[in-house]
């Protein structure tokens, strides 16, 4: 008997799943990653940080990501996943891979320190909006410096994380090398506060939090 | 402890090479360029070429063993290695500077039957700067088609280079050495305009700048590396070697 076949993106925090029944349906499913381990899954290919990457059915992310992010966009793009811990994107002209980079381990301004920004000071992610202002965040920890200092000094705590939202989302841009499109995957796609304030900077198309395994799932 | 090595860095003159030969026939030959682990001098600052990092602590771990050092200094090295040759003196080395700028024209170079070969780029390049010292005629090896360039000197961990296919030609210093002309920029700025390359160089290198403007020209991939290569560097050329 045919059997679903599974892929999954196990990033730091949260691992993404595709399942692929035998009539071919796709099914995608988001689960934090302690848990996601816990099940007996056979998986057809595997990425993101928290894999073994000596795995014979691992793939590098960026080429999950390249593959994923081009089955969406066949012309000149930068595709951009802003993960847990990490950052990468890469490029394609005239439907050819051009160029890349990524920056694999500091999760100092990255999904995780938003996540824990946002339970620290007890904020909704709906709650944050767009602001034109922006904490520079090259380095993380600095950023992190400045929400502390104006919240002490009495500014509302989801103004001050908006405003490094907006530094990340800065930082982002500035990282891809200033293009006038930028295709977002990963966590957050999901996030109005920072797509809004990536889009002061050039035209966003979010792709959503399952382009990796979307990538896994073609054939190389 | 018995003074055994002739040591030396970049690529020597080669008369200088084989008068030392002469001299001290049963020498060992230690090339300082090379990362052997030995225990850091402390001598350069942190933010420093990997590879003149080495020279430094390679020379002090063997100083007790080490005859003569011979640097190389000119455009066939680089302005580090000039300073190097001269603070390793006033630190007490026996230091012979050799330039070696003697260039031919490009369509008198000799041939470079390893850099064009099917060997391992791993084999490739270590047969290169082992043929420094020991000279062997490799003009057997049979040319493969490229599928790929390396572009660079010999990186300080040699691992990255597993990542490149057999069919992958070594372009740059590398080539420029094999070639016998180390200090030939022509040489140095040639590659395949058509065959996707990696252009490396060690971070704080000078020669971060032809890399990166070479893979801007060519399109390939520009990617510095410190000491020990990060696994978003294995990334970047896993990635441009399965998407290109």
């Amino acid at each position: 008997m045919n059997k679903s076949k599974f892929y999954i993106d196990a990033g730091t925090t949260w691992s993404k799943i595709l399942e692929i029944t035998p009539f071919g349906e796709r099914k995608y499913s988001v689960y934090p990653t302690c848990e996601a381990r816990k099940f007996n899954l056979e998986y057809e290919k595997i990425t993101g940080h928290t894999t073994d990457k000596a795995a014979k059915n691992y793939e590098n992310e960026v080429v999950s990501l390249a593959k994923g992010a081009k089955i969406h966009l066949e012309n000149n793009f930068v595709a951009l996943d802003l993960g847990s811990r990490d950052i990468k994107w890469v490029k394609y002209k005239n439907a050819k891979f051009c160029d890349m980079d990524w920056n694999s381990s500091c999760a100092a301004a990255t999904g995780a320190t938003i996540e824990m920004l946002l339970k620290f000071y007890d904020v909704e992610v709906e709650s944050l909006k767009y602001t034109d202002e922006k904490y520079p965040v090259t380095c993380g920890i600095f950023g992190l410096e400045k929400i502390m200092d104006d919240v002490s000094k009495g500014l509302d705590p989801s103004v001050a994380i908006s405003k490094f939202i907006h530094g990340i989302a800065y930082n982002a841009y500035n990282f891809t090398k200033n293009p006038d499109k930028i295709c977002i995957s990963g966590g957050f796609c999901e996030n109005k506060c920072f797509i809004d304030s990536l889009k002061k900077y050039c035209e966003v198309l979010p792709l959503g939090r399952f382009v990796l395994v979307d990538g896994l799932a073609l054939q190389a | 402890m018995t003074k055994d090595i002739i040591a030396f860095w970049g690529y020597p003159h080669p008369d200088l090479i084989n008068k030392t030969k002469n001299l001290y026939p049963d020498a060992k030959w230690v090339d300082l360029d090379i990362c052997f682990n030995y225990p850091p001098s402390k001598f350069t600052p942190d933010a420093y070429c990997g590879i003149i990092k080495n020279i430094f602590d390679n020379s002090f771990y063997l100083k007790e063993r080490i005859i003569k050092i011979l640097a190389g200094v000119g455009k066939d090295k680089c302005d580090s290695g000039f300073f190097a040759a001269n603070l390793l003196k006033n630190e007490g080395f026996d230091v012979e500077m050799s330039y070696f700028e003697q260039t031919l024209p490009f369509d008198k170079l000799p041939d470079v039957p390893i850099s064009k070969s099917n060997l391992p780029l791993k084999e490739k390049i270590e047969l290169i700067t082992a043929n420094i010292v020991e000279k062997k005629d490799y003009s057997h090896l049979e040319t493969s088609n490229a599928a790929f360039g390396f572009w660079g000197v010999p990186p300080n961990d040699l691992n990255i280079l597993k990542l490149f296919p057999d069919n992958t030609h070594v372009f740059g210093w590398s080539r420029c050495v094999e070639a016998k002309n180390p200090a030939n920029i022509e040489l140095e700025m040639y590659v395949e305009p058509d065959v996707p390359t990696v252009f490396f160089a060690q971070t704080f290198c000078s020669k971060t700048l032809l890399a990166k403007y070479l893979a801007d020209k060519y399109n390939g991939l520009y990617i510095d590396i410190d000491a020990i290569p990060s696994n978003s560097a294995y990334a970047k050329i896993e990635a441009f070697l399965r998407l290109r």
